[in-house]
């Protein structure tokens, strides 16, 4: 039995030049690097909840803020700041509707919105802080308190920033129907960082 | 040197030809430059293993103190398994997987330069508490509390989290970069079960780096937290709780193990079948075993925690020993490619042998270890050690040198020298045994790894010889490697686009290949679309063979 | 193919054999663990041997076949051989085969797991064991409930201490840390079991075993604590029961301190804290006694003792365990010279100092 050599190659040639390079079926790629890259997050958040309820489970008395903090004060800010947060995901989907449909003026005005409620909720994050009474050396509970609360500030910050750019970006009209990957990239973002923080609300101020 | 995507700057040819490095966002540059920046790492790695080695060879401490032997484990273990096994099979990764997958790239190019250069600067920051009054020194598992503030003093072990978080986010926009380009970027007619095996271990490590390092970053920021800012996650005196560390390393650190083999598995499962010239037998099975064990290794974690009596032992040694069945399987499978081949002794060949066969001790003592009561004895001793030498350096350091001697040709259009590449591989085995076996025996007659010093009357003192003499072996291998590569790029054998009449898409374009991979590509109907072309008559010839089965064969 | 190189093939393949060859005698030396000495060490020497035996089978199996495929299926020609792509039944068959093995070995464990774990109602001696930076602290827990009059042994790297424990009766071990994480390890009990500081998860650890004949055991901590960890060693002394109680009653009588002379004269003040003394430098007066006022300002043990330039012993301090404990050493009339002063308990360059003596 012999082997030939490849040859006759150009005869047979699966895919051109032209062909090779990316699929267009599907996802756009770079929402699915924001998928992937949310799964990681999701994991991070993951590993501090993970913490915060074996911190919970393992601690010798009585779980909470340390004295004389009793309780988290739900009610007064915490609550507003989760309507504000959960407010700004429907602001930004109705931004990324309107692009769908190449609405850029919509797209800005909504966008705009979702920045200001983003940037509020981090004052009024801030300002919780100021007024809580205790800090972050405060016991277990400091700790976790303000390293999930924290994280999750931080991450709502780089939203902030990416609508930012997205703001500048729409003003510019650079999205279109057609064209408007990083808007549907940034709402996954930010879905995602309203629903960690239902969930951080509801550990952390429901569940006490 | 229209060989990246930048236009040439201005300037001398040397400028231009470092920006361009520099640079580059070509997968494949990126990919020597991981290989090239980890190998980097794994000799400074393997200095510090000299040190230790040289410290234990007889009782007493001679050489350094105990200071100094703790920072030199804990580096060691630290490079080794962040800065040279895993980011070593990141560039081959980075190199071959767009190749196997006949794309022009990685789907995001750009963020691959930056997870590359992240590395080398987090190394150098877990490096830098050398010159801040020592480096970390808790091991590279960093236990709490003996990592807080009170009992860790100094900035290096706060180099040492810092410089990990940035390796470990690295690695994590790597694994985003691997899975989108798998799902994104195949070439028409490379459907997922077409893509060679060691695109499959490469997406499964990736999952697993996605989904298992950010865990362990969010323990990093814990501790550095607990270090800095009077945090209490594993602090006792504030109502901490110090096994929550272990929890969350191990949750990371087993999955961890399973990125640093998984792959190494691939390379093996790619340079069998060429050698052996027969497809991989039981691709499916291999590629649902390398699903089986990516899922598995998230519900094992604790066997790492067995004396810590704190843990459902039952459940977690059912489950590790679960995992060593699609690890079973994969074994078999690499016994029937051999069978009834026809096998050439290269060293890639020889170092995928190597692999099999060390690998398997390394995956026997781990079986061995997943039995809580036999765990109890060896747990913390140098059988560990012996063990997970077996499967990381026995395992993923055989594969890594199968690959570097697979590929170069790829890289360079030039093989390495053979009998060099022979020589190192048989002084790396011998030596490999020597320096490794040896740890079964003084952990199971009780030495506890970690120690500097331990006491002439323990019956310890002739095992620790030959493991030092085997590890100055293993060092001595590597000259033979380092004149291999430096001979060869100056004036190796040049071989062609395909040296070893391999399976895979890689081999179909030129050595090295042009930027963005291809100006052609083959067919793709199997998972071998290179072996295809070059048998296509073959194939027909041997399909009148099957029908007149005896004739044939004379 | 020319014949020289099928000769260095054929070496190769030698040298494969006989390397494996050493392999598996070194593997014959050294795989059997250490004299099992209790019951439950008993059991899990029988279950490691019996893994043992399954994993060399494995191993002689799987390395045989490679080793017989590298030999049987050598590239001779250039013919391609049958392109087996690989047979479902098989598989199934070699997925049953690592999971029947694997389930054997589990279910061994879990049986040998529950005799291990095993506790008794009434142990015949029960000992709360305390690891520290570095050594080790045995309290010797007795029927009344003044904890202060119960017998305690105090180690230093420099005198790892022995625990004198009966034979032939369960002893129980209560497992606790006052730092960093611990571990209780004797290797001829073929077991180990972390030690967690008191409070939290995993510090009530416990461990139980049944001595079968007096001897003298060596230990040591099993889990990386730092800088001395390897000098964290200790033995246990197994005696019969009526010898055990002459030890306990005698031990706990030589423990009433000795009354202290008057004030001699000078006095070195000292003190102690996080893991450092306050000062490095000594200087007492040649030839007559002097006193060593040592207050230990933190919750771990310390004391101070002197040795000479050629390191014979001149005091050994009494431990004292702070926060704010104190105590008064007697020191010996010295000759003129240097000497050493430093914790036995943490031989560190923060806690050595020179006593000049002029």
């Amino acid at each position: 039995m012999t082997v030939d050599a490849p040859t006759s190659m150009s005869a047979d040639i699966g895919a051109s030049h032209a062909e090779i390079g990316h699929r267009e079926a599907g996802m756009p790629t770079p929402l699915v690097g924001m998928l992937l890259f949310i799964a990681s997050e999701v994991m991070f958040f993951g590993g501090l909840f993970a913490a915060y309820f074996n911190a919970r489970a393992a601690f010798p008395g009585e779980w909470g803020p340390p004295p004389p903090a009793h309780a988290l004060e739900m009610l007064p800010i915490a609550l507003p700041l989760t309507l504000v947060l959960v407010a700004s995901s429907f602001t930004m989907q109705f931004g990324v509707w309107a692009i769908r449909r190449g609405d850029q003026r919509a797209l800005r005005n909504w966008t705009a919105v979702t920045l200001l409620l983003g940037v509020m909720f981090l004052a009024g994050q801030l300002y919780d802080y100021s007024i809580l009474g205790f800090g972050i050396g405060d016991g277990v509970f400091g700790t976790v308190f303000y390293t999930l609360t924290g994280f999750h500030g931080a991450h709502v910050f780089g939203g902030a920033v990416g609508l930012t750019i997205l703001l500048a970006r729409s003003v510019q009209g650079q999205f279109s129907a057609r064209n408007h990957v990083a808007v549907e990239a940034v709402s996954m973002y930010w879905h995602f960082v309203d629903v960690v923080w239902i969930a951080l609300f509801t550990t952390l101020y429901i569940l006490g | 040197m229209a060989t990246t995507t930048l236009a040439p700057r201005a300037g001398t040819w040397r400028q231009s030809w470092v920006i361009d490095w520099l640079t580059t966002v070509d997968h494949k540059k990126i990919g020597i430059l991981y290989i090239v920046n980890s190998f980097l790492f794994f000799f400074a790695a393997g200095v510090l293993a000299l040190v230790i080695r040289s410290e234990l060879m007889v009782p007493g401490l001679q050489f350094v103190d105990e200071a100094t032997y703790n920072q030199a484990f804990t580096m060691h273990g630290t490079i080794m398994i962040f800065l040279f096994v895993v980011p070593v099979l990141s560039g081959f990764a980075n190199y071959v997987v767009p190749l196997q997958l006949g794309a022009p790239d990685m789907a995001f190019p750009r963020i691959n330069a930056l997870s590359f250069w992240l590395l080398p600067l987090g190394g150098i920051l877990i490096f830098s508490g050398y010159l801040f009054g020592g480096a970390a020194a808790e091991g590279w598992t960093m236990y709490a509390p003996l990592s807080n503030a009170r009992y860790a003093e100094g900035p290096g072990t706060d180099l040492w989290l810092i410089g990990l978080t940035l390796v470990g986010t690295a690695s994590i926009l790597g694994a985003v970069n691997i899975i989108a380009t798998v799902f994104k970027m195949r070439a028409p007619g490379m459907t997922l079960f077409r893509m060679p095996i060691f695109v499959w271990t490469v997406l499964a490590t990736a999952t697993l780096i996605l989904l298992a390092t950010p865990v362990l970053t969010a323990g990093l920021i814990a501790l550095f937290i607990d270090r800095n800012y009077g945090g209490a996650f594993f602090e006792p005196s504030a109502g901490g709780n110090p096994i929550l560390w272990q929890h969350i390393f191990w949750f990371f650190g087993h999955p961890e193990v399973y990125i640093v083999i998984l792959p190494a598995m691939g390379v093996v499962s790619e340079i069998l079948p060429v050698f052996s010239r027969k497809p991989l037998f039981g691709y499916r099975a291999f590629v649902f075993a390398t699903i089986g064990i990516m899922l598995l290794s998230f519900s094992v974690w604790a066997h790492h925690m067995f004396t810590t009596g704190q843990v459902f032992l039952l459940f977690f040694a059912f489950m590790t020993a679960l995992i060593g069945v699609p690890t079973g399987v994969k074994m078999f499978n690499w016994m029937a490619t051999l069978w009834r081949g026809s096998l050439e002794f290269t060293t890639p060949m020889l170092f995928a042998l190597g692999f099999i066969t060390m690998f398997l001790i390394g995956g026997i003592s781990g079986v061995m270890l997943a039995s809580p009561p036999v765990d109890f004895h060896l747990q913390d001793t140098y059988f560990v050690v012996a063990h997970l030498h077996y499967v990381f350096f026995g395992g993923s350091v055989f594969g890594v040198f199968a690959a570097t001697y697979f590929w170069f040709p790829k890289m360079t259009g030039r093989r390495l020298n053979e009998r060099l590449g022979k020589v190192h591989f048989w002084i790396h085995f011998i030596g490999f045994n020597l320096a490794f076996f040896p740890m079964h025996p003084l952990g199971i007659s009780g030495m506890p790894r970690r120690v500097a010093d331990y006491s002439p009357d323990a019956g310890f003192t002739l095992w620790n010889i030959v493991s030092t003499v085997g590890a100055f072996m293993i060092a001595i291998s590597v000259l033979p490697f380092l004149v291999n590569l430096v001979a060869t790029l100056i004036n190796g054998e040049r071989v062609g686009d395909d040296p070893w009449e391999a399976n895979t898409l890689e081999w179909a374009t030129t050595s090295p290949p042009p930027p963005y991979n291809f100006d052609r590509l083959p067919p793709i109907r199997s998972e071998r679309p290179v072996f295809d072309l070059r048998h296509k008559h073959d194939a027909e010839h041997m399909a009148a063979e099957r029908r007149a089965p005896e004739e044939g064969t004379a | 193919m020319g014949s020289s190189t099928a000769h260095s093939r054929w070496r190769t393949g030698h040298r494969v054999g006989s390397l494996l060859l050493l392999i598996a005698a070194l593997a014959g030396c050294g795989m059997i663990p250490p004299e099992p000495e209790t019951e439950t060490a008993r059991s899990v020497f029988t279950l490691y041997n019996i893994v043992l035996a399954m994993g060399a089978a494995v191993f002689v199996g799987v390395e045989g076949f490679i080793l017989y495929a590298i030999f049987r299926y050598r590239r001779r020609d250039d013919r391609l051989p049958d392109q087996l792509h690989g047979n479902n039944l098989v598989e199934i068959i070699w997925t049953a085969i690592p999971t029947i093995i694997v389930l054997i070995l589990f279910a061994a464990s879990a049986i040998t797991l529950g005799e291990v774990e095993a506790r008794v109602d009434e142990p015949g001696q029960t000992i709360e064991v305390t690891g520290f930076q570095w050594q080790w602290e045995f309290r010797y827990l007795d029927d009344d409930e003044d904890d202060e009059n119960d017998h305690t042994v105090v180690g230093s790297p420099a005198s790892p201490p022995a625990m004198v424990v009966p034979v032939g009766e369960p002893i129980r071990l209560e497992l606790t840390s006052t730092d960093v994480v611990h571990s209780f390890y004797v290797p001829n009990f073929l077991i180990k079991r972390d030690m967690f500081p008191a409070g939290t998860e995993g510090g009530g650890n416990q461990l139980e075993f049944t001595i079968d004949e007096p001897g003298t055991y060596s230990g040591q901590c099993a889990e990386f604590c730092g800088d001395l960890h390897a000098r964290m060693t200790f033995t246990v002394e197994a005696l019969p029961r009526t010898e055990f109680d002459e030890w306990l009653e005698s031990a706990k009588a030589g423990e009433t301190p000795a009354p202290s002379r008057d004030a001699a004269g000078t006095v070195l003040e000292i003190s102690a804290d996080e893991i450092a003394f306050d000062t490095r430098e000594l200087s007492a007066p040649a030839d007559q006694p002097f006193q060593i006022h040592f207050t230990n300002l933190e919750g771990v043990v310390h004391n101070v003792s002197i040795y000479d330039a050629n390191d014979a012993e001149i005091l050994i301090g009494e431990p004292i365990t702070g926060p704010d404990a104190e105590i008064t050493y007697d020191v010996p009339a010295l000759p003129p010279g240097e000497y050493t002063f430093i914790c036995d308990y943490h031989p560190v360059a923060d806690m050595t100092g020179t006593l000049t003596v002029q």
